[in-house]
């Protein structure tokens, strides 16, 4: 037992001469995407807009004055590999920082991981609102799924001036919770849901559903889900003589929508997606680099990893400091953050970014922006 | 009419089921062996499909381009990765079947990108004719009519033609059929030939339903005519069949009806949990194969 006690503290100080070689200014930042398995395209965007994001902070002046390098690895959207790949980060790479490039499930299994080793961890667009509660350290500047399904119900109502919806949803995370926040908004509103309905993540032939749609006659179909539902949805809908317009979540913003949908996708409004024609010189720039790179698949994903890294160091700056702690009680203390998808007024008491929600639609086969529906 | 209108779609989704567990089950009939990556041969019917059909503008060149890249698929398949492993335990070929499925799938993300490929043009995605005062899209229509014909030709062969004979021999006791002249090697060609081949047209025509083929798309399918194939009586055709059109139905209502509780997916596991617990020798099955 000694001599194994001995052989380990050996072991530990090889480790620590190892490790102390490398230049001192340097700060690890952690980050995992799907870059393989169905939601790589999303993975891929988030991916460049990382890379982006870090050579611009090294570019103006770091994290607190310490250069930022990037490690990042991919968790296939799955929580199994996100907690193996958090726990690496905190254990192997000794990260100080974290952002979450990927889906709910996975960030919510990593959440935990991070806030247990008191690594501040931002979730650049995964919308479950349980992610947060891992904890003080997990935060998340973007609208989470409730309060885009009552922003949904809002534009119906209050833009289109529609009275009677279908709801048609995935039964994951990212369709569930949209709907929870969609059909109390919706009561309180006045909107009557005369149907509602779920199906399946691999689901793409939706005749049953299209044909109750069809039964309801409603003025507006809200559909919970992924473009790759919205598209062959959108297209068996109109084929079946169902004119309602079609409004979908975030999950339905990819160009993917509108080259599986074509002429069906034209009208097609997506709530809280990226407003593409966003003024913003900064934002303009990155978007020209993203492209360049290859990651302009997933523009909305890839502006909210960029806005995520921007805000870890808009952070860093005002605690001047990458002390772990001091870093999480400036984020905490955000105000008037110039996020991409539009002004982070704050950090509510569960730590989720309070913004208001882009309306975008397509017109004639690109995105358009619409509205915002306030916070 | 509401109701009829949703039987009516399960059939039509239980026609493409029939096309794919068709395939599988006559596999299995003849060697024992589940064949899991035939959702791999109906996923790259779909994409040959797509490419032909953007390529050269034509749907009527694409089909049989489609069709017949599964038949070589599922030759290749039996020749490379099942003959070898014939005389090994069941396990070891379903295991290289499963490996083949996630091999392929990802191979086609490689290939083709993740996000999958759409159809440069594809009118018929919004056609539709009227039957009876129920609308159906025209491509439903195309998949519920070629999955029967293609399927009653089949019945029709294997029940008159003398190949058809030697078929159900081998399928009976290869050992007879062998000493009556009958290669057996031949008809488990044939076998995974049109058992492919339906599997391609099946890919096709989903492909032109989604207007898109996917690399993932084969994952549910694979599983759920599993489902059916037991549901039927593993390695019967008419089995097959009835259990292809019964879980279509079931789903269609099952979508609306049990929204909320159940999803669409999971209702065949139920059906083949309900099945395996009270009916183990299957619904259509009166003697063992």
């Amino acid at each position: 037992m000694a001599r194994f006690g001995i052989a380990l503290l050996i072991g530990a100080a090889i480790f620590a001469v190892a490790a102390g070689s490398p230049a001192q200014a340097e700060v690890k930042v952690g980050f995992h995407a799907p870059l393989t398995g169905f939601a790589a395209a999303d993975g891929k965007s988030a991916s460049v807009a990382a890379q982006l994001a870090v050579e611009d902070i090294n570019a103006t002046g770091g994290l607190a004055g310490e250069k930022v390098v990037l490690v990042s690895y991919d968790d296939q959207a799955q929580p199994a590999q996100s907690i193996a790949i958090a726990n690496k980060l905190i254990a192997q790479d000794g990260v100080s920082f974290a952002v979450s490039g990927t889906y709910s499930e996975p960030t919510r299994a990593a959440a935990t991981v991070f806030q247990e080793g008191s690594v501040p961890y931002i979730a650049a667009y995964a919308t479950h609102p349980a992610i947060t509660a891992a904890g003080p350290y997990v935060f998340r500047p973007f609208k989470i799924g409730p309060p885009q399904g009552a922003a949904a119900a809002r534009f119906i109502v209050e833009d289109l001036k529609l009275k009677r919806v279908s709801v048609v949803s995935v039964d994951n995370d990212h369709g569930q919770t949209a709907l929870s926040g969609f059909k109390p908004a919706a009561e309180k509103l006045g909107l009557e849901i005369v149907g509602a309905y779920t199906f399946g993540m691999k689901d793409r032939q939706f005749g049953p559903i299209v044909a109750s749609v069809k039964r309801d006659n409603p003025d507006v179909i809200y559909v919970a889900g992924y473009f790759f539902h919205g598209a062959p949805l959108a297209i068996q809908l109109r084929a079946a003589g169902v004119t309602a317009p079609i409004v979908g979540t975030q999950g339905f913003e990819s160009q993917e929508l509108i080259s599986i949908a074509g002429a069906a996708a034209n009208g097609i409004y997506v709530i809280n997606g990226m407003n593409r024609d966003n003024p913003n010189p900064k934002y303009k720039s990155f978007m020209t680099r993203l492209t360049e790179r290859g990651g302009a698949e997933a523009t909305g994903v890839a502006s909210a990893v960029y806005s995520a890294f921007m805000l870890l160091q808009d952070a860093a700056k005002r605690a001047g400091s990458i002390d772990r702690t001091k870093v999480r009680e400036a984020l905490a203390a955000t105000t008037n953050f110039p996020h991409f998808y539009g002004t982070l007024q704050a950090f509510n008491a569960d730590r989720d970014g309070q913004l208001p929600s882009p309306v975008i639609m397509v017109k004639n086969g690109k995105f358009v922006f619409v509205a915002n529906i306030a916070n | 009419m509401y109701y009829v209108e949703l039987a009516v779609q399960g059939l039509i989704y239980g026609s493409m089921y029939a096309l794919m567990a068709l395939g599988l089950t006559l596999i299995y009939g003849l060697l024992r062996v589940l064949h899991i990556a035939h959702a791999a041969v109906f996923t790259l019917g779909a994409y040959v499909g797509v490419i032909t059909a953007n390529a050269t503008g034509s749907l009527w060149i694409a089909f049989p381009a489609a069709i017949l890249a599964a038949v070589l698929a599922g030759i290749a398949i039996y020749r490379l990765v099942y003959a070898p492993l014939l005389d090994r335990p069941p396990l070891v070929p379903l295991i290289a079947s499963v490996g083949l499925l996630i091999l392929l799938e990802d191979l086609f993300r490689i290939v083709f990108g993740n996000q999958g490929i759409a159809f440069n043009e594809n009118p018929y995605v919004y056609m539709t004719v009227t039957i009876g005062g129920l609308s159906i899209g025209v491509l439903q229509l195309a998949m519920f009519v070629g999955s029967v014909a293609s399927l009653s030709a089949f019945a029709a062969f294997v029940a008159f033609s003398r190949t058809g004979a030697a078929w159900r021999a081998t399928l009976g006791n290869p050992q007879m059929a062998t000493s009556f002249g009958v290669s057996v090697a031949q008809v488990r060609y044939l076998n995974f030939a049109i058992g492919s081949a339906f599997a391609g047209l099946a890919g096709v025509l989903i492909a032109l339903l989604n207007n898109y083929a996917e690399p993932g798309m084969g994952t549910i399918v694979s599983y759920k005519t599993l489902a059916i194939i037991v549901l039927g009586g593993l390695g019967s055709m008419r089995g097959a069949l009835i259990g292809s059109l019964l879980l279509g139905v079931i789903e269609s209502y099952g979508t609306v009806y049990l929204s909320g509780g159940v999803d669409r997916d999971a209702i065949a596991a139920l059906c083949l949990i309900a099945i395996l617990m009270f009916r183990p020798e299957g619904l259509a099955k009166r003697i063992a194969a």
